[in-house]
């Protein structure tokens, strides 16, 4: 067996996900040079998907399976249609309107944009169905602002925002994540994930309810998120 | 993805009536907890609602599949039994027209192809998609040297995919 051939025994190993970091991290580099490793990651991966499609027969209850339980579908149903409902459709306003009221409601309470942040966040906010509320809760004076070193929290009513600035892009293949914490809790729970925008300047409403949040923090996490935080947050603010 | 990037509820229930299936029978395998395999399926759904950027292109279900089993691994972490590898979450998308073609096959058709693999290749490809090991992790366990258990893992994958093939063009 040659060197190369080893090298696509590991390109195996690293398609199926059975790779420690340190070694992943060297075959992934590799697969950005090498063009048989490339071709045989391809032709490997769709046999990987397949090893987790035969799980799926686990959950299948026609076939005598342990399966999730109907209430766990009406679990999460119910908050995301309580969240669709909250959320009014972008399109009955107009975008040109909604566009540049954002840029100016937000460059004026965080006075941290240039203009390129701006686009980005145009960008960004005429994605979002929450416009004309965002500019709402983030101009209203019964608003609540938290400020930490590195950003502020803007609360008003059950919503919550999160803006940052001065952050770094985070690493190849992580993202930030909001945690936060009920109060009560003892954990922290897993919140969205976020990357900033080229000004290094980041803005995000968190999907929680505002009314019961103790404490929201930041961290690096693995593209995907995760369920408990597995590294120092960088940032955390206590409400 | 396009109408739960959109906040379309009615979307996004279709989606996961079309891979609960899957999320939770890749969380039940690497977890063998009910309970916890659900608090991964939820925690699945409701980041992809949050979150639908975080899907960029390719195959859905190839996607949310690692996303489960690596969902369910930091599970695995938390009950401090230290899982050392992760499935890389982008993926390109040249492959997606296989992978479309394995999603719609039943999981019951794929299993039994899985089943038809030798055991000395079939095992260390489920022990280590769904054991939360690495392939030295594997060695130590079978005794076996790392370049064998690569090579077989390596084997056995590609004669997957030829028998998933035979099966489609059959």
């Amino acid at each position: 067996m040659t060197p190369h051939d080893e090298l696509l025994d590991s390109v195996a190993a690293y398609a199926l996900g059975v790779l420690p970091p340190s070694e992943a991290a060297g075959v992934e580099a590799h697969l950005q040079t090498c063009a048989q490793c490339q071709a045989e990651y391809r032709e490997l991966r769709p046999a990987v998907t397949a090893v987790a499609y035969s799980a799926e027969a686990c959950a299948d209850p026609t076939a005598g399976a342990v399966a999730a339980s109907p209430l766990l579908k009406a679990r999460i149903m119910r908050r995301v249609r309580a969240e669709a409902a909250s959320r009014p459709s972008s399109r009955r306003y107009s975008p040109a309107y909604a566009l540049a009221a954002a840029c100016l409601a937000i460059a004026i309470i965080t006075g941290l944009m240039d203009l390129s942040l701006s686009r980005r966040l145009n960008r960004e906010l005429a994605q979002s169905a929450a416009q004309t509320q965002t500019i709402a809760d983030l101009t209203a004076a019964d608003s609540r602002r938290y400020h930490f070193s590195d950003g502020m929290v803007v609360m008003r009513a059950d919503r919550v925002y999160l803006m940052m600035h001065d952050m770094h892009a985070p690493p190849p293949g992580h993202v930030y994540q909001a945690w936060t914490l009920a109060h009560g809790a003892k954990r922290m729970a897993p919140s969205m994930t976020f990357a900033p925008g080229n000004g290094g300047v980041a803005f995000v409403r968190l999907p929680e309810s505002a009314t019961n949040i103790a404490a929201i923090a930041v961290s690096v996490e693995p593209d995907g998120g995760s369920l408990q935080p597995t590294t120092k947050p960088i940032a955390v603010v206590r409400i | 993805m396009d109408r739960v990037r959109a906040r379309d509820a009615d979307a996004f229930e279709a989606l996961y009536d079309q891979y609960h299936r899957l999320v939770y029978g890749v969380a039940f395998r690497v977890l063998s907890d009910a309970a916890a395999a659900e608090d991964v399926t939820q925690a699945v759904f409701l980041r992809i609602w949050s979150a639908p950027e975080l899907f960029r292109d390719g195959n859905f279900g190839a996607w949310v599949a690692r996303i489960a089993r690596n969902r369910a691994y930091d599970i695995v972490r938390s009950r401090n039994l230290h899982p050392q590898s992760e499935l890389p979450e982008t993926l390109p998308v040249e492959d997606a027209v296989d992978e479309t073609v394995i999603a719609n096959m039943s999981g019951e058709r794929v299993r039994l192809a899985l089943e038809q693999l030798p055991p000395e290749q079939r095992e260390p490809i489920e022990l280590g998609f769904f054991g939360g090991v690495t392939h030295d992790q594997i060695a130590r366990t079978t005794g076996l040297p790392l370049g064998t258990i690569k090579t077989r893992i390596r084997t056995g994958l590609r004669r997957l995919r030829a028998a998933l093939q035979e099966t489609v063009t059959v």
